[in-house]
């Protein structure tokens, strides 16, 4: 597959905060790429250098081998955050002007703007002024216009996240349908968003690439045996799952024990050995158990780890 | 360039839509119109006035017909002014504030032939509004006063209309440069302002300041050996600030 966009030691300060810390990344044709991170973690810094809007303090941004410099916004469908439009234009005209700036003919506007408007269903108000459309309208009007001119890469920044239940499936099921035809890049803090869409996530945090590549890759990968241990609230349960978590009492094949949730989790490194040992360490302890489970790290682990402990993990490019 | 004319065609849709192309030329004429008439009449307003006593007698010399022009041109001055500072001073910055700018300028589209596309937009609108309400104006002074000389007349529009244009393109210059529409606004006003103050202290001192002056002594016939320089001046300057504008969005970081 080919690499569409390729971005090299980007770089974005505001003052004396860095927002963005040198990130490398890479986007190849036909895949649909979630930039995942917590609130703060520079995927809006980032998305509004990759579409021209913030100039990058250093780095480089190539969109098939052409910089900056060559004008690739023409391949590029975006949508913000928070869309604003020119509230007194009716949505036709939104975007037939959207694609007139994208160098469309005016007759070839008007046919992809109609297109656009039946595809994500606002044909029926398409006479009516944008300044009175609802927010999943406007979320709507926004895909339309980000894709009015046939991009090869759609950039959504946060498309979901300011839904309600309904309009995010709806915009969810919309994604699905373009990923088929062009390459989609978009931002989420919700990482079940991510995993139910798209290919490829790109974890970001404290303005660094925290961890990168394919969803099965990533799962697997990072993929680490865990028991999760839930004890009665007697105090001699209590006191021995405190003793556990604190460090003090240790186990043949558990690397750590951590509090989550109101379990105790335990990472291992011998699924069968540790189950062993800990139910050995149970009936000698006397501890009441509630309810035991052993199974593996999901995404979710994964992802909750690289965003309070960032550092520890090593990055892998797809 | 085709970008360009859309970017235009959008403005101009929007100064329609939104009634600026109504109420600025209004606000024009009404300014132009008010001159000859209030001049032409002072005497009859004044003896309805009231508070005359019994039998004052009211003499005041109808201006000249140039007189009442150059009148006109000084109102401009002021009021006028100022209404076209307000109307232009958000056109930037509202846009970038609000995230509109945004809109746009993801698209290929070049950010001068954006700043461009506002820039000839306001100009149209201004020498349009200057149009009509001079010659609103022009009329009712041939009307009530008498025919002032053709070319002078329009000398003195063309040269005014230059001053207008500088003004307006301080106003879009700070529109880029300032997150405030007011301080925009209240920036170019003041500027214009200490122009033309400077122009009165430092008659000899060749500025913009002074075109306004020399525009109000062209339609009463009266040529200004300046007025080729400062006519000069004031097109490189308005070309300055368009530059300066260009530039400064060049370099914006956009939400």
């Amino acid at each position: 597959m080919n690499e569409l966009l390729c971005v090299t030691g980007l770089k974005r300060t505001f003052g004396a905060r860095a927002a963005v810390e040198g990130i490398d990344m890479s986007i190849k044709e036909g895949r649909c790429v979630a930039l995942l991170g917590p609130n703060g973690a520079g995927k809006t810094t980032t998305i509004r250098m990759l579409t021209g809007l913030l100039p990058p303090t250093s780095g480089t941004i190539k969109f098939r081998g052409e910089g900056m410099e060559d004008d690739f916004r023409r391949h590029i469908g975006y949508l913000p955050q928070a869309p604003v439009y020119y509230g007194w234009m009716s949505g036709r005209e939104l975007l037939v002007h959207a694609g007139r700036l994208c160098g469309l003919s005016a007759a070839a506007a008007e046919a992809r703007a109609a297109e656009m408007l039946e595809r994500v269903g606002l044909s029926d108000a398409a006479r009516r002024r944008v300044g009175g459309y609802s927010g999943g309208m406007k979320q709507r009007l926004g895909i339309a216009q980000a894709l009015v001119h046939r991009p090869r890469l759609v950039i959504m920044d946060e498309p979901v996240s300011a839904l309600d239940p309904i309009g995010r499936r709806e915009v969810l099921a919309l994604m699905r349908e373009l990923k088929e035809e062009t390459t989609v890049l978009f931002s989420t803090h919700v990482l079940h968003d991510a995993e139910s869409v798209c290919d490829d996530v790109i974890i970001m945090a404290d303005g660094r690439v925290a961890a990168a590549g394919a969803v099965e890759e990533l799962r697997s990968r990072y993929r680490q045996p865990i028991i999760e241990l839930r004890v009665e609230e007697d105090a001699r349960s209590v006191a021995w799952a405190d003793e556990m978590a604190d460090g003090r009492r240790k186990l043949p094949h558990v690397d750590s024990a951590e509090h989550r949730d109101g379990s105790l989790r335990f990472a291992v490194d011998d699924l069968d050995a540790a189950r062993i040992a800990l139910m050995q360490e149970l009936v000698r302890e006397g501890v009441k158990a509630a309810r035991l489970e052993a199974g593996f790290s999901t995404l979710e682990d994964l992802f909750l780890k690289v965003v309070e402990g960032r550092g520890n993990l090593a990055r892998t490019r797809s | 360039m085709a970008i360009w004319l859309v970017l235009v065609r959008k403005e101009v849709v929007e100064a329609l839509r939104s009634m600026k192309a109504v109420w600025l030329p209004l606000v024009f004429i009404l300014l132009g119109a008010m001159q000859p008439i209030t001049s032409y009449y002072m005497p009859e307003i004044l003896k309805h006035a009231g508070n005359m006593p019994e039998g004052s007698i009211i003499q005041i010399p109808v201006p000249s017909a140039g007189e009442v022009l150059a009148q006109t041109l000084s109102q401009y001055g002021t009021l006028g002014l100022l209404i076209v500072a307000l109307a232009f001073m958000g056109m930037i910055s509202s846009e970038i504030n609000s995230g509109t700018a945004s809109f746009t300028l993801v698209k290929p589209v070049g950010r001068t032939s954006f700043f461009l596309s506002k820039w000839a937009a306001a100009l149209l609108l201004v020498w349009l509004s200057f149009a009509a309400g001079f010659g609103a104006s022009w009329y009712y002074t041939v009307l009530l006063i008498g025919a002032p000389d053709a070319g002078a007349v329009v000398q003195g529009f063309l040269l005014y209309g230059l001053w207008l244009s500088f003004v307006v393109t301080l106003t879009l210059l700070f529109s880029s440069l300032l997150r405030s529409p007011a301080g925009a606004a209240f920036a170019s006003l003041g500027t214009a302002a200490v122009l033309a103050v400077a122009s009165s202290l430092f008659p000899h001192a060749w500025q913009p300041g002074l075109l306004a002056g020399i525009a109000a002594e062209a339609v009463q016939a009266a040529a200004n050996p300046k007025a080729t320089a400062v006519v000069m001046i004031t097109a490189a300057a308005t070309a300055l600030a368009a530059v300066l504008a260009c530039l400064s969005m060049k370099r914006k970081a956009l939400p």
